[in-house]
């Protein structure tokens, strides 16, 4: 019986991985879904921020090409990649990506990197609120 | 440094505890802590050749 009301708990409705997937893809998107605005508004907003700030500070947006260790490439990518669809389209446009020593030269490049890593890390932290409020794990 | 202290702890603020008002001290709190910790580690790093 408390095994059977444990299994009910930890059931999740497809619907929260949708909302999870919409609110990695485009920040504030799940909390939009769920119909969560100020929510939505704070922390998809500071995501754009950001990750904007960060691209303005001329930032570098990591990838695998590399003449170096390509696994040096792969945790910040993963970071980087918590942008979502600001992370992709700007891989298509080939913007925030090349390695260019006169943006490496500016003062605000390691700031900018920050900011796009953490813009990304944040990303995941919006994504999880999303999921475990869609999941009815959260209020 | 203030900003992304700002932009991190409307996040974790937003995210943690269960009231409005608990939350808003938490993101204050988060702020606060980045704010001060970023000041004490570069006058640390200030000194260090």
């Amino acid at each position: 019986m408390v095994k059977a009301e444990r299994m009910q708990v930890e059931e999740t409705p497809g619907s929260a991985w949708l909302t999870g997937l919409a609110a990695w893809f485009i920040p504030g998107l799940g909390h939009v879904l769920l119909k969560r605005w100020f929510r939505a508004a704070l922390m998809g907003g500071a995501v754009w921020v950001c990750f904007f700030v960060g691209l303005a500070m001329g930032g570098h947006l990591f990838d695998l090409t590399t003449d170096g260790w390509i696994i040096l490439q792969i945790p910040p990518m993963i970071a980087n990649l918590g942008s979502g669809a600001l992370y992709i389209v700007s891989w298509l446009l080939n913007y925030g990506f090349a390695d260019d020593p006169v943006r490496a030269a500016r003062a605000t490049y390691e700031y900018g990197n920050t900011f796009l890593l953490i813009a990304g890390l944040l990303n995941f932290l919006n994504m999880l609120d999303a999921f475990d409020i869609a999941a009815g794990r959260k209020s | 440094m203030a900003l992304f202290a700002a932009l991190a702890s409307i996040i974790f603020g937003a995210m943690a505890k269960d009231t409005t008002r608990e939350r808003l001290i938490y993101g204050l709190k988060v702020f606060a802590e980045f704010m001060v910790i970023g000041l004490v580690l570069s006058w640390i790093l200030y000194f260090i050749p």
